[in-house]
């Protein structure tokens, strides 16, 4: 069963050209939310596996999205990977991933090789087709 | 003999000097009051029957003696705005007076009466005056320098808010345009090479706009720092290991020199680092062209002889004179600083390197990350030989050894730049 992925970024074309690779790559079923503000919604009813969420968003930001999420026992076990153009060469060297307690953080642009071995250790190995 | 008794009077009581000279009698002086005994500190029984030359210096007496002459001959009175004599106890005084050609009808004799005014201490306030003018000048010249390194010192803070707004707009194009690339590597034609060069350079070139872009934010970062008391010989190191390849790469020899017992320095370890590796690299990049390449990397302690003012320096005056500083300098014998570059080595985005090799920004970071420690960054050419010195001035403790001691805590705190930490924009913040 393919693992269902919710992306939460204002940028269309970026979350169409993620969905195009993260697809490309096997076993995900990729939904697209352009909309910070359907974000909650959306997640109630795909139910993804992980969400990937985007930080600076007009609407809501990536914040306000997971805090809201938290608040509803079924989306707040999800666990939510962040998306971010803000973070610096210093807080995230080549390939690192930022780990502040349970929050992942990725720097954009985003290196395709490691957002899927952080999904797979996030997720389980994939499940035997 | 009344009349001539009050006239005297008069003239003794005037607070003017008062002469006359007998013109038809070799100037010798016939009238001599007390002002001019004061002035000239000359009492008058010396003085009359005497003329210039027997009471003052050949120069002095040529000069009253032309200007005497010149009196008789146009027949009119003469203005001499400021003359000066010097008395025997050697002071100078400085007169303005006034000569008067008088006939004496009774004896037919031709006077040259004289009235001089004492204005030396008028001079003096004068001389002062212009003394303070020329203070007051210099000052505002520094004045105006130091708005000028102000303002200079603004547009670079500009600069650095807008690169971080700049930076996150590029990185979302950018991530997309990575994505695209990733996309079409997974599909290449196996027959067509230059399909799999041209998406290689496309990435590449992705990867080489994301360096700028980090860069910028490296630059327009306002985080505070958090230092620790760090031995230098330490952290040097520490950089040398990780520049090692470089160095082998481009055959430069490299020689350490630290003063012994150096004080510690309170730095913030991963962002020094970044300031030393930008130096050093700066460094191998400019002996391109030298053959026996070497970089020395000295290190003393030493009370500061003089402030040096960095131009686009945000806090100006960070040391005075007499504080004890740590001096890193590290000294290459590559290619040296253009002068006409000379002012522009830590604007960002200056480079003289290739298109690829450089951002421009790896100098204007380092000099950020060194004020943030309120240090200074120069960057000087060598005056003997080839090659620049980039020097570092690092402020220190006092002793050495005991670094949990803070001699003075108050400093301690200013010296933390926790001030500059207060983000003015949310957007350099870590966001976790």
């Amino acid at each position: 069963m393919a693992r269902k992925i919710l992306l939460i970024d204002d940028e269309a074309g970026f979350t169409v050209l993620l969905k195009m690779n993260l697809e490309k790559s096997g076993g995900y079923e990729v939904k697209i939310e352009n909309d910070s503000t359907l974000a909650v919604s959306t997640a109630l009813s795909f139910m993804p596996d992980a969400i990937i969420l985007d930080v600076v968003m007009p609407g809501m930001d990536g914040g306000d999205v997971q805090a809201a999420m938290q608040n509803i026992p079924r989306l707040a076990r999800i666990p939510v990977l962040m998306l971010t153009a803000l973070v610096d060469s210093t807080e995230l060297s080549e390939g690192a991933v930022a780990q502040a307690g349970k929050q992942m953080v990725l720097p954009k642009p985003v290196n395709l090789a490691l957002l899927l071995r952080v999904l797979n250790e996030i997720l389980g190995p994939e499940p035997e087709a | 003999m009344e009349e001539h008794s009050i006239v005297e009077s008069v003239l003794d009581n005037l607070p003017v000097a008062v002469f006359a000279k007998d013109a038809t009698n070799d100037f010798r002086f016939i009238l001599w009051n007390k002002k001019q005994e004061e002035v000239t500190t000359l009492r008058a029984e010396k003085a009359l029957g005497k003329n210039d030359y027997d009471l003052f210096s050949q120069d002095s007496a040529d000069y009253f003696r032309s200007v005497d002459k010149a009196v008789i001959k146009r027949g009119k009175l003469m203005k001499v705005p400021e003359e000066i004599i010097e008395t025997k106890n050697g002071r100078e005084v400085h007169l303005r007076t006034v000569k008067i050609p008088v006939l004496d009808k009774e004896t037919g004799r031709l006077l040259v009466v004289g009235i001089s005014e004492d204005i030396t201490e008028h001079v003096k306030s004068l001389d002062q005056l212009a003394r303070l003018n020329r203070h007051l000048v210099a000052t505002n010249k520094e004045l105006q320098d130091t708005q000028m390194q102000l303002i200079q010192a603004e547009k670079l803070e500009s600069i650095g808010r807008l690169a971080a707004g700049v930076a996150h707009e590029v990185k979302n194009p950018l991530a997309l345009l990575l994505l695209g690339v990733d996309y079409l590597s997974g599909g290449i034609e196996p027959n067509d090479e230059n399909v799999a060069t041209i998406l290689k350079q496309m990435r590449d070139a992705v990867d080489r706009a994301d360096r700028i872009v980090r860069g910028l934010v490296d630059f327009s970062s306002q985080r505070s720092l958090s230092r620790e008391p760090t031995e230098l010989s330490h952290i040097i190191d520490e950089v040398l290991l990780l520049v090692k390849h470089e160095l082998t790469k481009s055959s430069v020899k490299v020689s350490v020199r630290i003063e012994k017992d150096l004080p510690l320095v309170y730095l913030d370890m991963s962002k020094f680092e970044q300031v030393l590796i930008n130096l050093i690299i700066n460094a191998v990049h400019a002996m391109s062209g030298t053959e026996n390449r070497q970089i020395k990397i000295r290190a003393r302690a030493e009370a500061l002889e003089t402030v040096i003012k960095n131009e686009g320096a945000r806090k100006r005056e960070v040391f005075r004179t007499g504080d004890r500083v740590v001096i890193l300098e590290i000294i290459d014998n590559g290619c040296g600083i253009a002068p006409s570059d000379s002012n522009k080595v830590f604007d960002p985005f200056f480079t003289t390197k290739a298109t690829g090799l450089g951002t421009g920004l790896g100098l204007s970071v380092a000099r950020r990350i060194v004020e943030l420690h309120g240090g200074q960054l120069s960057l000087v050419n060598r005056v003997k030989e080839q090659g620049a010195i980039a020097r570092l001035i690092l402020p220190t403790k006092l002793e050495t050894g005991k670094v949990k001691t803070l001699t003075n805590p108050t400093k301690e705190i200013d010296t933390q730049p926790g001030d500059l930490s207060v983000s003015k924009g949310a957007e350099t913040q870590p966001l976790y």
